[in-house]
């Protein structure tokens, strides 16, 4: 946390502050955060009342604005986890949020971004909450990823079958796996259509979810243990001959080199991968 | 801190002297829900006015559709966040995100708003107030001339709507932002809207605002809509332009003369031709106040 810094003028900086003196332009600021944030009054002693009303209403506005405008930013940021929870109980969790992690990015596009673990945190058990959000948080990271031009099946024509072992793939900036619990995509798809949502299930094993973003458009799918194992080696930087090798000990090995040139190829068509280079 | 120290040496610099950035016509701030329509179709519209913070972004849609739009019409950036009259130091980061954004789209002009959002590293994003005072302005003065000396261009600064006033003011607000402009050769963007909303909020005559504003700063209109609570004007920015500010504009039209407007709609959004039609009214208002030789 940064102290504010001291202003310039010199009936500011005077040391021998005269009591009830005017606050320094820095003090007014900080009295004007902490009215707005946590509904300290002492402000108002430095602000008047105007001809229809007095200085409470007017200032009841900026501590209105502040909550409701960052409710809304969250909002708009999780609308499936706004319509699965209904208004009042997303509300009480938004504004909890907005009182315990007040926003310190100067765009408001990241407020949120701590959400899917503030949630976890504050309610461990229902695991499908906070999983909702992070799937959320998972697309909107993925809308404005960095660009990367994704790699082409063309990009793999020239590549000699010999120097395929050695094939080190590099994923795309916007790929993100992430792990459930709970069937919170299936929450999320359901809601995405409008539909009931189904009861909520804890899985018996973990449920791999990839998010990326195919041109302009976020995208997500389900992985298989398989397919998630050989994503993480490869975001690893293991090169291709050893993914097989792992694609063998996961499942049958003999066609571990067939599913494991499939996984690649839709990842390829995808959009997933962004390079390939062979090691050095 | 070191930020803020190279403030206050450029502090006394002469103001900026770049010419003043060319009449642009009638524009629209630019929303996501009109992308489609704006790139699809042919809309009467001279420019944009661009959020600068929702292109302040890694990659994606945002900044694709930006260089679309950026390659057919001007755009000027308009940003929320800058916080020229905080007493807390510049974000670097910040800054540095919103020359990128500047160098890659070379905007007519970059403007944000006389105004604070935070300090202690907290942003309550919100348009804050603050007194008007000799102190303030001369701390106001040289986070702008840092800000100018950064982004390498002058900057246009926003008259905000505010809903509370200070006891400690030493001056009126048109009083506070002229000797701004004087000292730091900063561009203006004039929201009518606002000063109606301020004015009727704190008890004085737009009028006097418009007449204590320099005419020759004045870049750029806003124009918006407000939500009345008849003892005090809320800006919404989600509604029509309203009768009175569509009068005001016209007496900030005979004041300053032909200036580049846009309607700015933030929220309850409208299909673009509901856009159109008041961009088309702004169009009238000033073919009736130019209707001689004043026409650009």
């Amino acid at each position: 946390m940064s102290p504010p810094v001291a202003v310039s003028s010199g009936k500011a900086q005077s040391s021998a502050k005269a009591e009830n003196a005017a606050p320094t332009l820095s003090e007014m600021q900080e009295a004007f955060q902490r009215a707005v944030i946590s509904g300290d009054d002492a402000v108002l002693n430095e602000i008047l009342d105007n001809s229809r009303t007095d200085r409470n209403v007017l200032f009841g506005v900026y501590r209105h604005a502040y909550a409701a405008r960052l409710v809304e930013v969250i909002r708009n940021d999780h609308p499936f986890l706004s319509s699965y929870l209904g208004d009042d109980v997303f509300n009480e969790i938004a504004r909890a949020y907005i009182e315990a992690c007040p926003s310190r990015n100067q765009n408001a596009r990241w407020f949120s971004h701590r959400l899917p673990d503030f949630i976890a945190e504050t309610h461990p058990n229902e695991p499908h909450l906070a999983e909702l959000a992070t799937l959320e948080r998972a697309l909107n990271d993925a809308f404005d990823a960095p660009d990367a031009e994704p790699l082409a099946l063309s990009d793999l024509a020239a590549v000699p079958p010999e120097l395929w072992a050695d094939l080190i793939f590099e994923p795309h900036s916007s790929a993100q796996r992430l792990v459930f619990t709970t069937n919170a995509h299936a929450l999320w798809l359901s809601l995405k259509k409008e539909e009931t949502p189904p009861q909520v299930e804890t899985h018996p094993a973990p449920e791999n979810i990839i998010v990326w973003r195919h041109e302009t458009t976020p995208k997500l799918r389900r992985m298989s243990g398989e397919e998630a194992m050989m994503w993480n080696e490869t975001v690893n930087g293991v090169p291709f001959g050893s993914l097989c090798e792992l694609v063998a000990i996961y499942d049958d090995p003999d066609s571990a080199p067939l599913r494991a040139a499939q996984h690649l190829q839709g990842w390829i068509i995808s959009g997933l991968l962004a390079k390939a280079q062979t090691e050095e | 801190m070191l930020v803020q120290a190279k403030a206050n040496a450029v502090a006394h610099r002469q103001p900026a002297t770049e010419d003043k950035p060319r009449y642009l016509g009638f524009g629209l701030g630019l929303r996501s829900q009109h992308y489609a329509d704006i790139l699809d179709g042919d809309p009467d519209i001279d420019w944009f006015e661009v959020i600068s913070e929702n292109y302040m972004v890694p990659g994606g849609q945002p900044l694709r559709i930006l260089d679309q739009i950026r390659a057919r019409y001007p755009i000027v950036m308009h940003g929320v966040s800058l916080s020229i009259a905080s007493t807390a130091p510049f974000d670097p980061d910040y800054l540095k995100q919103l020359k990128a954004l500047a160098d890659r789209t070379e905007p007519v002009f970059v403007s944000d708003h006389l105004c604070w959002t935070g300090v202690h590293g907290v942003n309550l994003h919100d348009l804050l107030p603050f007194p008007y005072t000799r102190e303030a302005l001369d701390h106001v003065v040289s986070r702008i001339q840092y800000v100018q000396d950064y982004l390498k261009r002058p900057v246009a600064l926003e008259n905000v709507s505010t809903y509370v006033q200070f006891r400690n003011s030493e001056m009126p607000e048109w009083e506070f932002i002229a000797e701004m402009a004087k000292r730091t050769g900063c561009w203006l963007v004039f929201d009518v809207n606002n000063v109606y909303v301020s004015a009727f909020n704190h008890d004085y005559d737009p009028h006097e605002f418009i007449a204590g504003i320099p005419a020759d700063r004045v870049v750029q209109f806003h124009l918006a809509g407000h939500e009345h609570n008849m003892t005090h004007i809320i800006d919404t920015h989600d509604a029509l332009v309203c009768d009175e500010v569509w009068t005001l504009y016209k007496a900030a039209l005979d004041r300053f003369g032909p200036v580049s407007t846009i309607i700015e709609r933030d929220d309850d959004i409208p299909p673009l031709a509901a856009m159109l039609d008041e961009l088309g009214k702004a169009r009238v208002l000033a073919d009736e106040v130019f209707s001689g030789s004043k026409k650009p």
